[in-house]
């Protein structure tokens, strides 16, 4: 039985339609991450599921039963608010417990409960303080522990990581998922950073302009994004999309860049004939300094230093700007001025120029 | 900024001890004046130093007053308590009343809800004098005249509209994520109101009472008009000092500094909830 | 946009631009509690330099910037800016534009007419003003709302529309408080590159402040890392990377974070650092120079860091479990249990070890950072002595 279903779930506001019709599936025990750019309508989301705001059509099931109409305090989920939300006239303590004083729990039990989840957390030095005393991360972190300590099944997180800083962040990116894991709970966890949802997702549900435009696993949304919405939020620098209009030859299709023609062997021989962008990830850009027939010309215009990478801007012929990433060679580093860049066309990406959705020709 | 100059302090200082002693003066004059004989009072030049007594308050305490043609009797004593009772309970029906009210108007957005809002905020602006002839008639015919339960419900006039517009803006100013994550937690809507709302509104609804007792404790025409002796408050009560053997001064002065002293000490008390800091450190900003 | 600039101060005979020497904030002096938050900074700015003040919440590089503005006072030292001492002038006589945090549009004018507030005081013709309007939206991007009202844009907009009032205005320095924040990230990296060349082209010397490494690299010439009210170090990119003064800097910069483990030090043959309750790290005395090695056999006990993307997998003779192994599309970060921490380490290619299995992993001599373990300050970074 699936823990949580959305069946055809829509949302307007004044300024427009935020949530349009959308259906989703989420198993037990499975962390499902809501990604998508801000403004998308993804905190909309996590609060019709919690029972905030209602819904204008469309259903929600919770535990195989319907909660559409159901009061916040009977849908039995967690919910961790990205602006945290915290209650200033309690303790930190108080706070972590008030889904167990809820539920009549005995203090024993709850002090059990609070304080196990709060050595989880890192967070059980401030325990007895208010949140005025606590610092950003430590109330996010308590907003957190908030919402896991009652041991709900079902736990909504919006953007639970935000305002903790760098180190911390690492640190609770790498454990967070085994963490949620261990709790046997369910997950919708929403973030703004790719990374993050690649980190703690078994799938992301990319949510853009009101739909999920492709629900999958994040290996699956990387190598196989199902159009150029989704393949532009995933990639740090982002994918380079040239405009190309391959034609068929002897030896499979062949395309124009920057005034050279590169063969593509093999993939993608449905792209022939068509108006098509070309998706390239920075990183399965190769730039060589010596010409050949499976290669296109550039202009080195820029070397910028990006997390142990370096990222070049490079200009093709016609004034296009790309971008190319490498892993940093001490010894030589790379100078700006002309130079050839080649890619495997098995890894490269296209679109239909015109809907910007995928065409084959990858697994 | 602190650029100012030494010149610039000194006459900043000044000015607040100017406009201090402006304002406290008279209440300092009078607070030494309840402690003189109308005869201390009346001399002139008036003096800061004398021989202080406790006739005054003596004479209110015991009902007794002592002028040159006679004893009176001072009913002081029962209009204090009379203004104690009405303000109190007039205050506490509409904090029954107005906080809920307060509540609704700010959590829920429903058609009208600005116009009946100010509408009942209209009721502050209108002078009492307006309405008091018909209320007058309408509670001799309905028997409310001279009664407690008249003058408390009348007062609501004076108190409702500032509970409901002070109160609302500190529920306003409280982030509605709290009050769902406490229902989200598993409580009722009751027990959001009563121990999120509530609380953390505190200063506001323990600000808004106290002026909501000034003001009914102050209030002159209400009383005046619908109550008789018996039923009459300290602001009713002081005109029986203006007797026919002359203005009995140091009297009216002892009276002005007990009826004072219940609502400086009820300031004073209430001060501890209007802390600042509602949501301080709450909600992320 | 500086076509008029007025160069107010009295002009200096080297290149720097402003000075601050010994200054201190302390916020309430006389109360109990006393907040120190600024401590003795010395800080010179070339003309021309784009300088970063980066550092967490409440570790006062926003005093600092308010300090130079004159919107705070300075409780000791002195700021010279172009040669005038400036830190007793009101903020509008300083010769100092800001952008804040905050946004702070004047709400009853436009966009446009905000953004061109200063250049009219400034007695710029209106040909001229609305040139350089134009010129400033376009680089924020703000251009189809230049005749809207504050309270009708978003947050964003009315950040990139403060930014370009600050922007737009002939001055002698540039203060940025968090310029950026409010901003989606696609549209920070864009900003920040046409940012860069803005000040970089027109010589405006700026110091910003943030608490985004990526903002101050991408931006800076320098980086000023600060913490506790004190200034850590004062480098440019490499430098801070590569030869950080203290653990701070070096776990502050690099994203991830420096891994940094307590050791214990043998120096003979070898040199060897036994990590508490973890691995023993064996080095040829010959992979640290002659003055690196003393310094390092000064001290029984020391703090050494390995940055994530030196730690070599599959190789050498240490083994750990794999706590965590996420692929993120073009890295991998593995979180491997080390001296009962997690020693973060990430790879540019799929790493194929599940969670709970072990893995060999390797650290080399010449990526190593060594630390004082008592003070913090660094001993050797590789083989070099600090």
């Amino acid at each position: 039985m699936a823990q949580i279903e959305l069946k055809s779930l829509s949302k307007s506001f004044k300024t427009g339609k935020v949530l349009d019709r959308l259906n989703l599936t989420v198993e037990q025990g499975e962390i499902v991450c809501i990604f998508g750019p801000s403004g998308a309508g993804k905190t909309v989301l996590l609060r019709l599921i919690a029972g905030i705001e209602e819904p204008d059509e469309g259903a929600i099931y919770l535990e195989g039963r319907d909660v559409t109409d159901a009061a916040p305090e009977t849908r039995g989920v967690g919910i961790a608010f990205q602006n945290f939300a915290l209650f200033p006239h309690m303790t930190a303590f108080d706070n972590i417990g008030s889904a167990l004083t809820a539920r009549g729990a005995s203090a024993s039990t709850i002090k059990a409960k609070v304080e196990k989840v709060a050595a989880m957390l890192k967070i059980s030095h401030v325990l007895s303080h208010a949140p005025r005393a606590l610092s950003n991360g430590q109330k996010q972190r308590t907003a957190l522990a908030r919402a896991l300590a009652a041991d709900p099944k079902i736990v909504l997180l919006d953007d639970p990581l935000r305002n903790v800083d760098a180190k911390l962040r690492y640190e609770m990116r790498l454990e967070l998922p085994p963490l949620l894991r261990a709790s046997g709970a369910t997950v919708l966890y929403v973030t703004q950073d790719y990374k993050e949802a690649m980190a703690i997702g078994d799938r992301i549900a990319v949510l853009i302009g009101g739909r999920f435009e492709q629900v999958a696993t994040p290996a699956a949304i990387y190598r196989a994004p199902a159009s150029v919405g989704v393949a532009r939020l995933f990639g740090d620098p982002t994918i380079n999309l040239i405009p190309v209009k391959p034609r068929a030859t002897d030896a499979g299709a062949a395309c124009e860049i920057s005034g050279a023609t590169v063969p593509l062997g093999g993939a993608h021989p449905e792209s022939a004939g068509r108006a098509v962008l070309l998706g390239l990830r920075p990183e399965s850009l190769i730039v060589a300094g010596e010409p050949g027939a499976d290669r296109f010309p550039v202009d080195v215009v820029a070397v910028t230093p990006l997390n142990e990478k370096s990222v070049l801007l490079m200009r093709t012929h016609d004034g296009r700007e790309i971008f190319a990433s490498e892993a940093e060679v001490e010894n030589e580093p790379r100078q700006p001025g002309p130079a050839f860049a080649r890619f495997d066309p098995a890894r490269a990406l296209m679109f239909d120029e015109a809907s910007g959705a995928r065409i084959g020709g990858r697994a | 900024m602190e650029h100012t100059s030494f010149a610039e302090r000194i006459l900043r200082g000044a000015l607040i001890a100017a406009i201090l002693a402006f304002f406290l003066f008279p209440i300092l004059w009078i607070f030494l004046m309840s402690f003189q004989t109308n005869e201390e009072v009346l001399r002139i030049p008036p003096s800061l130093f004398f021989k202080p007594t406790m006739i005054n308050y003596a004479s209110l305490i015991t009902g007794k007053l002592q002028t040159a043609a006679g004893s009176l009797d001072l009913a002081f004593m029962l209009n204090l308590w009379n203004s104690v009772l009405l303000s109190t309970l007039s205050v506490a029906v509409s904090l029954l009343l107005g906080v809920p009210a307060a509540y609704a108007f700010a959590r829920f957005k429903f058609p009208g809800s600005e116009d009946i809002a100010f509408t009942l905020l209209s009721f502050r602006f209108a002078p009492p004098l307006l309405v008091l002839l018909p209320l007058s008639l309408y509670y001799q015919a309905i028997g409310l005249t001279d009664t407690y339960i008249g003058l408390i419900w009348v007062y609501q006039l004076i108190a409702l509209p500032l509970i409901l517009w002070i109160v609302r803006g500190y529920f306003e100013d409280i982030s509605p994520d709290i009050e769902y994550a406490y229902r989200i937690a598993g409580h009722s809507w009751l027990q959001t109101f009563m121990r999120i709302a509530i609380p953390l509104a505190r200063p506001g609804i323990a600000a808004a009472g106290l002026l909501a007792f000034i003001f009914c404790w102050n209030n002159f025409v209400f009383a005046l008009i619908l109550a008789s002796a018996d039923k009459q408050p300290v602001t009713v009560g002081a005109l029986a000092f203006v007797t026919a053997s002359g203005i009995q001064y140091g009297q009216i002065a002892a009276a002005i500094v007990l009826s004072i002293t219940p609502t400086l000490a009820l300031a004073l008390y209430a001060q501890r909830y209007l802390v600042e800091g509602l949501s301080l450190g709450a909600v992320k900003g | 946009m500086n076509a008029g600039v007025k160069v107010l101060g009295a002009g200096t005979m080297n290149d720097i631009a402003l000075s601050l020497a010994g200054v201190d904030k302390i916020y309430a002096p006389m109360a109990k509690k006393p907040v120190h938050a600024v401590m003795a900074l010395d800080l010179d700015v070339r003309k021309g330099e784009i300088i970063a003040l980066l550092g967490s919440s409440g570790c006062g590089k926003t005093s600092t910037l308010r300090m130079i503005a004159g919107f705070e006072s300075v409780t000791n030292g002195t700021i010279t800016l172009l040669g005038r001492r400036i830190e007793q002038l009101a903020p509008a006589r300083r010769g100092v534009a800001m952008a804040f945090e905050g946004y702070s549009l004047y709400p009853p004018l436009t966009v446009r007419d905000n953004i061109a507030f200063a250049l009219k005081a400034a007695k710029f013709s209106a040909r001229d003003a609305d040139k350089a309007v134009k010129e400033v939206a376009a680089l924020v991007e703000i251009e189809p709302i230049l005749d809207r009202y504050p309270s009708s844009i978003s947050g964003g907009q009315q950040q990139r529309a403060s930014l370009a009032r600050a922007l737009v205005r002939p001055a002698d320095l540039y203060l940025l408080d968090e310029p950026m924040g409010q901003l989606e990230p696609r549209l920070r990296a864009l900003l920040r590159g046409r940012l860069k060349q803005l000040l970089s082209e027109r010589h405006m010397t700026s110091i910003f402040v943030t608490h985004d490494q990526t903002e101050a690299n991408a931006l800076a010439d320098r980086v000023a890392v600060m913490e506790g009210g004190v200034l850590q170090q004062l480098a440019n990119q490499t430098e801070l990377k590569e030869r950080p003064a203290n653990v701070f800097v070096a776990t502050f910069i690099g994203e991830p974070p420096m891994n940094v483990f307590d050791a214990k030090v043998e120096v003979g043959e070898r040199v060897r650092f036994v990590v508490e309750n973890g691995p023993q790290l064996d080095f040829s005395a010959n992979e640290f120079s002659e003055a690196a090695r003393r310094e390092i056999a000064k001290r029984p006990r020391v703090t050494i860091g390995v940055r994530p993307h030196d730690v070599r997998l599959n190789a050498g003779s240490n083994e750990a479990r794999v706590v965590s192994n996420q692929w993120l599309g073009d890295q991998s970060h593995l979180g491997l249990e080390v001296a009962d921490k997690l020693m973060v380490a990430v790879a540019f290619s799929e790493v194929g070890a599940a969670r709970g299995e072990n893995l060999r992993y390797d650290i080399l001599g010449a990526k190593l950072h060594v630390f004082d373990a008592d003070s913090g300050k660094a001993v050797s970074h590789g083989a070099a002595a600090a």
